[in-house]
């Protein structure tokens, strides 16, 4: 499964693509029982407390069992990838944040990869090093987002304050290096758009200290609560098998007992030079699930602290001048660097006509880029491969004879965003 | 020292002799008579309504207060002091809000549900003892009273959950069903060793039992009755519907069940009925379990009856903050597989016990012994029973965690071949 | 089963309670938002400004690098010729039009980077925010800071020859943290 000789997309012919659906095939969605009143057919969402921002299901209830349940997305459909047709390799940074909103250093860092692949370039030591420390913590960002939702939609309402508390450090960061809490825009092809601050230094320090502790009280609140525990064990299991088969990554596919980690797999960014555990479920629950990302906590902080203390010095920007716009000071003195300037920030740097992917681990799974490049300075096709959407796909599996109460603990566990998910 | 007794005194009674007071007031302004018995009781209906209001409004105060400090926030700050004022200023944008009532919904249903949550509630303050000689009527079967009337806020809910035309609001109604009728066994149940020790179902018999006076233990009846009184606060909690069992208005699940349609001051009722409903219960757990208004002279009796029923209210928010919500099955498992059959057991231990064992030579029984011998008999055989339950109920909770586990490897060992094959390894 | 087993169950709900009530005690997070606010750091991608040079020139020569660099194209500038008589900016031209459009500004500070004499400045001030979707067009006028003190304001009468030329090497606004 080497990323480079991953086949290129398929071109869809019109012969085989079934364009228009008709009444009779979306009837086939619920049981025929649906249409004789003897279950009830329940709209969840799109605006519905659980549904994580604008998911919509279509449930088919008997009672409160869930009979079966039709995902339904694109309400939050923004044509990302299509504006990136249209933008520059360089313009296209800002986009990215944009798909999985809580985690944007790591779609930077995806995207970012994606186009020193496409352009053969190598990114200094300490912009990887930078890179690898900030994706950490949008990990725990992630994550943290994650299970305090997760919680509220089984009803543990202060986790949901606790972990926004938490949060606020770890924004604190990403404004102290970037300018921005969320929309950061920190990667650029090529390395970091500034080196960072030596306040950062403290920031993280801090953030070591004070997570340890407070996984420990999110672990006393419900790792072994009886009633979490009940709600949690049992519930939404998908098998080894089937989670492989619905194209399922990241802690929701170790969650089954898969071990498959993008970061041990296919290590980018020098991952491969910090030590760090991949944890795994075996049961496919509700439970592992949240077992698999709650330790990933601990994880994060240990890369972090290797990466802190072997940062090397260095420029965090790679010397190509056809890729990285020239400090600024070199434009009023060197003809070049102001040619440089100038056709970067207009032009932009032109790509190969070759086709490259290049997948990194978010918090919800392999988030991959697909960019196909035609030889001009924009992609001809530019594809995001979404954990969020793949993992949504075995919702209707998971969500098969559960109650409605099991289902928003589903919808939690396998961490969707719907921003990624609809793009 | 006399004269600071008689002070004491003259506070502890102070409330009984306002009320005195207007009471001779007012027969001496309309002379002895039905028609002045029924301005008194219109009078105390005025207050008791007026005390469920202001109970209502300290208590969403308080709650969301504590909350806050709980999950590390502030709270209301803005309006008024401490934000003291903020049920005021939600009284009146509940009055201004728009008053909907949704296409097709089933009108006079939809309309009276709330109003009769809020009766219920009102009436069932009637039979509360707030201090010596105080209550708004002193009936004889005022435990029962409270149970009867307690039933009926079920009925209403069911009304607004069917009359709203939501499919929200009808799985709401489901759940009540589901929830309130089961969890009224066990309260039930509960409130029947109570009576058994105190012999009354009268409220001032029951805390006068609990005091030194003459024919009392002067011990709280949670001393004598644990697993009636863990079960009660349970059960009582899973009766007005607060988390973690507040399963029918769920708003991650099933968005506010149902009181989703309305708005307005008929949303205002439904709070009302629900913060009434949840002052009552801790207002009966402390009459029935910790000896009510009683307690020591130092402090007057309103003061403790506040006291008690406030910390009672807050182990409802502490729960509040720190559970999650249980799932309907479990909820429908826990009440009729555990708490019913624990109180059943537990009515015929203290049954047993009480005719075992007397305080006083005049009642029949095989040993005379001393409250405090009583109480820790009591006590043990209570804590025994709780205790082999828990391990009864932990083993099969095992056992079911097993079997799952089971078949988790059984899936596994199934799907073994086909992720060697995926993943090549 | 044994009686230890139970025992540790039991103790693992109250700890939960111990943890929740643990949190009273803490100082709140909370700030009062419109009465205090939390400072922000020097890279703070805020409001954008024009920024001038000590002598009251604008340091806007009109390139229009930030508009081609815009992801959003939130920027339209439109360049004018600087005579001595009416000096905007030292060189040949200036931005006769500078408008950016704040509804469509993402606030990525690309214009910052591309900016090549730092003219425009991302700074840790002030929330765009308006009533009409006109009022949140902002002209030059409202992005350009006002000139230091004792400095005239643009345009000004120079002597010729003195600034037909940009200024070189671009001074920097301030040290980038």
């Amino acid at each position: 499964m080497d990323s480079s000789t991953t086949p290129p997309i398929g071109a869809i012919t019109t012969e085989n693509a079934q364009l228009d659906v008709t009444l009779e095939q979306l009837k086939k969605l619920v049981s025929p029982r649906a249409f004789t009143g003897e279950t009830m057919l329940l709209n969840m969402g799109p605006q519905h407390p659980s549904t994580h921002g604008v998911l919509r299901l279509l449930l088919e209830l008997d009672g409160e069992t869930v009979i079966s349940c039709v995902p339904d997305i694109g309400f939050l459909h923004t044509g990302i990838e299509k504006t990136h047709e249209g933008k520059t390799y360089l313009k296209g940074v800002p986009l990215t944040d944009r798909t999985d909103y809580l985690a944007p250093m790591i779609n930077n860092l995806a995207y970012c990869g994606a186009i020193e692949k496409l352009m053969g370039i190598e990114v200094p030591l300490r912009a990887q090093y930078i890179r690898v420390i900030l994706a950490e913590l949008t990990r725990m960002n992630s994550h943290l987002v994650w299970l305090g939702t997760h919680a509220l939609d089984i009803g543990a309402m202060s986790m949901f304050l606790y972990c926004m508390r938490e949060r606020e450090d770890l924004l604190d960061v990403f404004e102290l290096v970037s300018g921005a809490r969320m929309m950061s825009s920190y990667f650029r092809p090529g390395g970091l758009w500034r080196d960072v601050p030596p306040a950062f230094f403290d920031l993280v320090k801090k953030v070591l200290d004070v997570f340890p502790a407070r996984i420990i009280e999110y672990e006393r609140l419900l790792k072994e609560n009886p009633l979490w525990k009940e709600r949690t064990i049992g519930v939404g299991v998908i098998s080894k098998a089937d989670a492989l088969a619905f194209g399922m990554s990241g802690p929701s596919l170790r969650g089954s007992g898969v071990n498959y980690d993008v970061r041990k797999a296919f290590p980018y960014s020098s991952y491969d030079h910090f030590d760090f555990n991949v944890p795994l479920g075996s049961n496919g629950d509700v439970y592992d699930r949240y077992r698999c990302r709650l330790d990933e906590f601990p994880q994060s902080l240990r890369i972090i602290k290797q990466a802190l203390d072997r940062l090397p010095e260095g420029p965090v920007m790679t010397d190509d001048r056809k890729i990285a716009p020239p400090p600024k000071h070199e434009i009023g003195t060197s003809m070049e660097a102001l040619i440089h300037h100038f056709k970067l920030w207009t032009e932009g740097f032109s790509g190969p006509n070759a086709d490259v992917y290049f997948a990194v681990e978010s918090g919800k799974g392999e988030y991959g880029v697909y960019v196909h490049g035609d030889g001009g300075p924009k992609p001809r096709r530019l594809h995001f491969r979404a954990p969020s959407l793949c993992n949504l796909q075995a919702l209707p599996r998971m969500a098969k004879g559960a109650l409605i109460a099991d289902l928003v603990g589903i919808v939690g566990s396998i961490d969707i965003v719907l921003g990624e998910v609809d793009r | 020292m006399d004269n600071i007794l008689e002070v004491l005194k003259f506070i502890n009674n102070l409330m009984a002799f306002v009320f005195d007071e207007i009471g001779k007031f007012i027969t001496g302004l309309l002379g002895k008579g039905p028609g002045t018995e029924l301005v008194l009781m219109i009078l105390a209906a005025i207050g008791l309504i007026t005390f469920g209001a202001v109970t209502m409004m300290a208590l969403t105060w308080f709650e969301r207060k504590i909350v806050a400090r709980i999950q590390d926030r502030i709270g209301p700050n803005q309006a008024g002091p401490f934000g003291l004022m903020l049920p005021l200023a939600d009284g009146v944008k509940m009055l201004t809000k728009e008053d909907i009532t949704p296409a097709n919904a089933d009108r006079w249903v939809y309309l009276i549900a709330p109003i009769m949550i809020a009766a219920f509630a009102m009436t069932s303050l009637a039979v509360i003892p707030f201090a010596p000689r105080v209550a708004g009527v002193n009936l004889d079967i005022g435990a029962f009273f409270y149970i009867a009337i307690g039933s009926g806020s079920t009925i209403a809910i069911l009304m607004a959950g069917w009359g709203s035309n939501n499919k929200y609001s009808l799985l709401g109604a489901f759940r009540t069903v589901a929830q309130l009728v089961g969890y009224e066994v066990p309260m039930l149940l509960n409130v029947l060793p109570v009576i058994m020790l105190s012999g009354s179902m009268s409220l001032f018999d029951i805390i006068a039992k609990q005091t030194d006076a003459p024919g009392g233990f002067g011990l709280p009846f949670i001393l004598f009755l644990p697993v009636s009184a863990l079960v009660f606060l349970i059960s009582g909690i899973a009766e007005v519907g607060r988390s973690p069992f507040d399963l029918m208005e769920a708003e991650s699940e099933i968005v506010a069940g149902f009181h989703v349609e309305y708005s307005g001051m008929k949303f205002a009722l439904f709070m009302m009925g629900e913060y009434v409903n949840a002052a009552v219960v801790s207002i009966m757990f402390s009459t029935f379990f910790l000896g009510g208004f009683a307690g020591p002279i130092f402090i007057p009796p309103y003061v403790w009856f506040l006291a008690k029923a406030f910390s009672i209210f807050f182990i409802f928010m502490w729960l509040r903050g720190t559970l999650p919500r249980v799932r309907v099955d479990q909820l429908v498992n826990l009440n009729w597989k555990f708490f019913v059959p624990l109180s059943i057991i537990n009515i015929i231990v203290v049954m047993v016990m009480s005719k075992l064992f007397v305080t006083f030579p005049a009642q029949p029984g095989l040993f005379v012994v001393s409250p405090l011998v009583y109480m820790a008999i009591m006590l043990v055989s209570g804590l025994g029973l709780l205790g082999l339950a828990l391990t009864l109920a932990s083993r099969s909770a095992r056992r079911e965690r097993l079997a799952i586990a089971q078949e988790a490897a059984e899936h596994r060992v199934a799907n073994q071949a086909f992720a060697t094959a995926q993943t090549g390894k | 089963m044994n009686w230890k087993t139970t025992f540790r169950k039991l103790t693992r709900i109250p700890l939960g309670f111990y943890t929740v009530l643990q949190q009273t005690l803490r100082k709140p997070v909370t700030v009062q938002y419109p009465e205090q606010t939390r400072p922000m750091v020097p890279r703070f991608r805020g409001r954008h400004h024009l920024k001038r040079y000590d002598n009251g020139l604008e340091r806007c020569i009109g390139c229009a690098l930030c508009a081609a660099a815009c992801p959003a194209d939130a920027i339209y500038v439109e360049a004018g010729e600087n005579t001595n008589d009416a000096r905007f900016s030292p060189g040949e031209r200036y931005s006769q039009t500078y408008e950016i459009n704040m509804l469509r500004c993402i606030f990525c500070g690309y214009c910052e980077d591309a900016c090549p004499t730092n003219a425009i400045v991302l700074e840790p001030i002030e929330f765009p925010t308006g009533y009409s979707r006109e009022a949140m067009i902002y002209t030059k006028s409202m992005l350009l800071e006002s000139p230091p003190i004792n400095v005239p304001a643009t345009p000004q009468v120079t002597e010729p020859g003195k600034f037909d030329r940009s200024i070189v090497p671009f001074p920097p606004i301030d040290q980038q943290a």
